[in-house]
């Protein structure tokens, strides 16, 4: 009962937050000294042409009307024509979210699993030089510069040696090829998804280890584990049945949380790797004053990250009642 | 005895340092960060020797494209025959200059949020404390690329401001729990009988004993700051009369010379790489040196 | 329990990975080719065409491709840059006394089969002036009617001469009324026609050129197969034997010139479409599979000055400057040689409207002689310096402190300049002017800003001092000229940014705008250029050659032409090898 309480205040909670992010930012986007028309540098186009444009894209009227024009499209799901594209702006975010949420899950899974994983390992040879060897493994690697690791793997795996594609999602041979069944185009995805996933592993990875090591080492403390080496229970069974379930709990949550800076990285690795998702339309549309999209974007990536924020609070109260605010 | 009660301050910082020597990784980032903060300090002197050496707008007579590094130039040139070292040198002040503005002013608008929201209590705790969450999980970088576009060119200090914009939260929640337990005490209680007004207890009285540890706390955050800026001169929204080492990486990046000049490449990254891995094992120990807590765990086993 | 499941889907991802791997392997690697049994032409684009929407596509990419498709009445040869006729059968006839354009149209027809005709010519024509569409709209509004007295003619009726009626209108793309009446109507029947127009995405272009479009994948590539309907197939143009002979062509889109360059040297594209920078030209040179070619380009680069603000509207300063400028230094150390001197608004590639004969400020002159020159100049007008750059016996010093003629010292000024990762010529022109102008004692300082921000200030804001700026594709056509120059379009987001006002000027470039005799408008033309050259609200820096890079061995028969090797005589004669 309170338990659905709480849920339902959060839920209202991120929907007025949401609102008002979308609010703050458009009345942002309308007083911008900056205007697309402008930036159409076009010997062609004449100053009666710059104004005729100004008044087709409705950037003439006053800003109330144009924020209610805006709220009543947006709840009837449409967000209007990019100004950059000409098309609409939910066809272009439906076109980019899948490239999105398969590079971008992809990588979350594997950095997590792989970093519990080592964490776990880590955590029980604490003190030795393993443990030495992957904690400072994964502080470096955490802390390398995403772009700039991206264009070395780039120069080293694309270039040098030439293994993987060095940008983009797909091949048009075989893409275009008639007789190119699904496997074929699948297999051509992930291989050139290698290097991008690479990238947003390596430095992710080592977040989760950190983060599950010590959970561990906290886990390993408790009581429940002593009853355990006293029942006479076997090591590993103890740290992989009793002491990592409950270890790893924390890293669900981190995940969750540090939501932010993994978008943050996959905007930059889309771009790097000329990866057609969301992230990478947001950077483009924003240098070519396409306020309609990049708004439509951001929004997008706001909302992901209001509701996985909500969903990460809710698990937390739900499995830890000791929680409740 | 009569030593250590006169001297309280020198006291724990005597103790804390004895602490912290104990920390190898604290120590290997104090080291770089001195490194590099020597590299900011060196920065001014190539151009002072010979004006072709200015990162922005050194020309140098013989050269006007991207070259190998020679005995003129340490690490070459970039695409418009500027040296690359003294841009890797320009780089590091700029790198503590963003970390060091943004931290203080993340710190001046997290204490006082903080401190307000913990000393008023209820309705305005609330709205500030939601405010605070609801910055905390937007992702920064996409905010300031967002603001970049609507106001057309960012100068290097409104970047800065931006960042700092987004990083009061982590503060602010420490801070606020710092007042909560402080409201309680006598001499706050006697502060209100006295008369005094809320401004005044706020700023006062409670301040002097926030501030110490949100300096300590937050100094070490820098990173942040760092790594946004250099992500946002990467895509192309820096302040393009800036050299940052993310602006290096954009030029060699945009410019094609990718492949061609790992002597270009290489350094800037690998120094906003080191720079972010320092200020972190150096924030690890102070972790340590602060919270006794967390010291525990090197004496077990 | 999570302990079980990482370990088991451990597992199962190395099994899944291992297949992976052989299933590669047995269908070989990705990159094997199909496209290049058939003789498909790859191109590489830098960035992605924003739309086929013909009249939304303004930027350079969309023009590429749509220019494919969509075919106007007369193009250029790619020698004599003489208007030919391509979708019209002879050149057009004028009458004089009706200010009546006659043209006749050459047996044609659509990619869907259906005939073009002259209806379809009326129809783009009157659609334009209909909508008001951008960038057209000004070279169709003072046609007053329209006639089509048979499916191969049309009479055009103009309000009033202009010349720009046959180099400009007539070379609009002509779009099929059948595909466009229907969206027109819709479009009426809306409060904003011209916006839904302009947003209408375009999946399936009528084409009636070469080729016509197959699939477009965002993000990745446009397919374009060769148009069997394609009127100049087998035929004769211009002494020209048309195809196309290759069956399609397909364009990929990669983010950097890196990957299309890199892309270029592995074989996997067969041009780039788009200027080499400098830094890749030695190492494609000695590449012996890449074949350069090197154009000119109709275009200018220039330094703009506010002449509304003080002490810009001093002509003897604008003189000054303009003789500083080192040329040589430009093209040899900025440009790597690849660049041509401008000492016109024209480039001299468009020989027959270029005037050879204006005022050459710095010209052959080395450095110490430019500076004792704009010294000489800048005294006489009556400026004065703390420490002048010519001193008592003559030599050439630093100068410093430059006082106006009013006795107040100069404040410092900014030149403004694109972010040098956008255009590093610009910005190193800026760094040099700076430089220059200092040595003169005048206070400059090269200030790069974001490009979007730099338009706004310079043409919607009015609010700068100097800038540098540069059109990479201009016209052929001078009526620029005018519009660059002419007092009334000095408004906000008008074409003259600088604010120059001369009565006398308006006057010749409103006639050059009517003169329909050819020779008589040349002559207005060089009146022009020798007028604003005299006056320098705007210095010509350089013309940049283009660079760009073919693959050898797959295809035969670029045709080289001002502006690049991609052109529409290239793409209708390349031949497989």
């Amino acid at each position: 009962m309170e338990l659905r309480r709480y849920i339902v205040r959060r839920m209202i909670q991120v929907i007025i937050i949401f609102f008002v992010i979308l609010t703050v930012l458009f009345l942002l986007f309308r007083w911008a000294p900056g205007d697309p028309v402008s930036m159409m540098v076009d010997p062609d186009m004449t100053q009666e042409d710059a104004e005729i444009l100004i008044v087709q894209l409705g950037l003439d009227q006053p800003i109330g009307v144009q924020y209610f024009i805006y709220l009543k499209n947006f709840f009837t799901g449409h967000f209007g024509f990019s100004f950059h594209y000409g098309e609409p702006v939910v066809d272009i975010i439906w076109n980019r979210l899948p490239n999105t949420i398969l590079l971008f899950t992809t990588s979350i899974i594997l950095s997590a699993f792989v970093g519990v994983f080592l964490g776990k390992i880590a955590s029980w040879h604490k003190g030795k030089k393993t443990d030495s060897l992957m904690t400072i493994g994964a502080l470096v690697t955490h802390t390398l510069f995403l772009p700039w690791l991206a264009l070395i793997l780039i120069w080293v795996f694309g270039y040098k040696f030439g293994w993987f594609p060095i940008n983009g999602m797909i091949s048009e041979e075989v893409w275009l090829d008639p007789e190119a069944g699904f496997i074929a185009k699948a297999i051509d995805v992930m291989y050139h998804m290698v290097l991008p996933l690479f990238t947003l592993f390596l430095i992710h990875f080592g977040a989760y280890l950190l983060i599950m090591r010590s959970s561990m080492l906290e886990t390993l403390k408790e009581d429940y584990i002593l009853t355990a080496r006293a029942k006479g229970l076997e090591e590993k069974m103890i740290r992989d049945h009793h002491a990592a379930p409950n270890a790893a709990l924390p890293v669900v949550t981190s995940v969750g949380l540090s939501l932010a800076f993994s978008i943050n990285g996959g905007a930059l690795t889309e771009t790097v790797f000329t990866w057609p998702g969301i992230g990478r339309e947001l950077v483009s549309s924003v240098s070519q004053n396409d306020y309609p999209l990049a708004l439509a974007c951001f929004l997008m990536i706001a909302g992901v990250v209001l509701v996985s924020n909500l969903v990460v609070d809710v698990l937390y109260a739900y499995l830890d009642p000791r929680i409740r605010y | 005895m009569a030593a250590k009660e006169k001297y309280p301050m020198l006291n724990s910082f005597l103790e804390g340092w004895s602490i912290f020597k104990q920390n190898l990784l604290g120590k290997i980032g104090l080291v770089l960060l001195i490194i590099f903060a020597l590299m900011a300090v060196c920065s001014y002197i190539p151009p002072w020797i010979n004006p072709m050496y200015n990162p922005m707008t050194g020309v140098d007579p013989e050269i006007t494209s991207c070259t190998p590094p020679s005995l003129r130039h340490w690490l070459g040139t970039d695409f418009m025959g500027r040296d690359i070292l003294s841009q890797l040198l320009a780089g590091a002040r700029i790198a503590f200059m963003v970390g060091i503005s943004a931290a203080v002013m993340s710190i001046l608008l997290g204490v006082s949020i903080g401190m307000t929201a913990g000393y008023m209590g209820r309705f305005v705790d609330t709205l500030l404390m939601r405010l605070a969450d609801m910055i905390m999980v937007m992702p920064t970088l996409l905010v300031v690329l967002l603001l970049s576009a609507v106001f057309g060119q960012l100068s290097i200090w409104t970047i800065v401001l931006i960042i700092a914009l987004f990083r009061w939260p982590g503060v602010s929640r420490i801070i606020r729990g710092q007042t909560l337990s402080l409201k309680q005490r006598p001499f706050i209680e006697a502060a209100k009988v006295a008369g005094a007004s809320h401004f005044r207890i706020i700023f006062v009285h409670i301040m002097p004993n926030v501030l110490p540890l949100a300096f300590l706390f937050m100094t070490f955050r820098v990173t942040s700051a760092i790594i946004t800026e250099a992500a946002l001169a990467f895509l192309g929204f820096g302040d393009p009369g800036t050299v940052s080492w993310g602006m290096m990486l954009q030029w060699v990046w945009k410019t094609g010379h990718m492949f061609q000049a790992p002597y270009w490449l290489l350094p800037p990254g690998i120094c906003i790489s080191l720079i972010t891995l320092s200020f972190y094992m150096l924030g690890r120990a102070m972790d340590e040196v602060l919270d006794p807590r967390l010291r525990k765990e090197d004496q077990t086993d | 329990m999570p302990g079980i499941n990482a370990k088991q889907r451990r597992s199962s991802c190395r099994w899944v990975l291992i297949l992976a791997c052989a299933a590669m392997l047995l269908t070989g690697s990705p990159l094997a080719s199909t496209a290049s049994a058939a003789n498909i032409l790859k191109m590489g684009l830098l960035q992605e065409p924003k739309t086929l929407n013909v009249w939304r596509a303004s930027d350079r990419w969309s023009r590429k491709v749509v220019g494919l498709m969509y075919q106007p009445l007369y193009v250029r040869d790619p020698e004599t840059l003489k208007l030919i006729p391509w979708l019209a059968a002879e050149p057009p006839q004028f009458d004089e006394k009706t200010l009546c354009y006659t043209v006749k149209i050459r047996p044609a027809k659509w990619s869907d089969g259906a005939e073009l005709t002259s209806e379809d010519v009326a129809f783009t024509a009157r659609f334009i002036n209909e909508f008001k569409v951008p960038r057209y709209r000004s070279k169709w509004n003072f046609v007053k009617k329209i006639e089509t007295p048979d499916k191969h003619t049309v009479k055009f009726y103009l309000k009033e001469p202009k010349a720009i009626f046959v180099s400009r209108s007539l070379t609009t793309p002509i779009v099929q009324k059948k595909e466009w009446t229907k969206l027109a109507e819709e479009a009426r029947k809306t409060k904003k026609p011209l916006k839904r127009l302009l947003n209408e995405k375009i999946k399936r272009p009528v084409s009636s050129g070469p080729f016509v479009l197959k699939e477009w994948r965002q993000g990745t590539f446009l397919y374009l197969e060769k148009n069997k309907h394609f009127f100049g197939t087998g035929k004769k143009v211009q002494g020209r034997l048309l195809g196309p002979y290759i069956d399609g062509v397909i364009f990929k889109i990669f983010g950097t010139s890196d990957a299309s360059i890199l892309s270029l040297k592995k074989g996997s594209i067969d041009m780039f479409w788009w200027g080499i920078q400098p830094g890749y030209i030695e190492d494609l040179r000695a590449n012996p599979d890449i074949e350069l070619f090197q154009n000119e380009k109709s275009a200018i680069y220039y330094m703009g000055f506010n002449v509304r603000k003080a002490p810009f509207n001093d002509v003897n300063l604008r003189r000054a400057i303009a003789t500083l400028v080192d040329e040589d230094f430009i093209i040899k150390r900025i440009l790597q040689g690849y660049g041509i001197r401008m000492y016109s608004i024209v480039p001299p590639g468009n020989a027959f409207w270029y005037c050879p004969d204006v005022p050459r400020y710095g010209e052959g002159l080395d450095r110490e002689a430019r500076i004792k020159k704009a010294f000489g100049i800048l005294r006489d007008a009556g400026y004065t310096w703390e420490v002048p750059p010519v001193d008592g016996s003559g030599k050439v010093v630093n100068g410093e402190g430059i006082i106006l003629p009013d006795g107040k010292p100069m404040e410092k000024f900014t030149i403004l300049t694109p972010p040098a990762d956008y255009d590093p010529h610009r910005a190193m022109c800026g760094m040099m002017m700076q430089e220059w102008l200092r040595m003169l004692g005048i206070p400059a300082f090269s200030k790069p800003m974001a490009f979007g921000a730099l338009l706004q200030q310079v043409k919607v804001r009015h609010d700068f001092d100097s800038f540098i700026l540069g059109y990479g594709s201009l016209s052929l056509d001078p009526d620029y000229l005018r519009n660059f120059f002419i007092s009334t379009n000095d408004k906000k987001r008008g074409w003259n940014m600088s604010g120059y006002n001369n009565p006398h000027f308006d006057k010749i470039a409103n006639e050059s705008a009517s003169a329909m005799n050819r020779d008589k408008r040349r002559s207005l033309i060089w009146e022009m250029q020798k007028i604003i050259i005299g006056d320098v609200p705007y210095i010509p820096l350089y013309d940049p050659k283009l660079i760009e890079a073919v693959r050898k061995g797959r295809f035969t028969g670029w045709v080289q032409m001002l502006g690049g090797v991609g052109n529409i005589w290239s793409f209708c004669q390349l031949k497989p090898m």
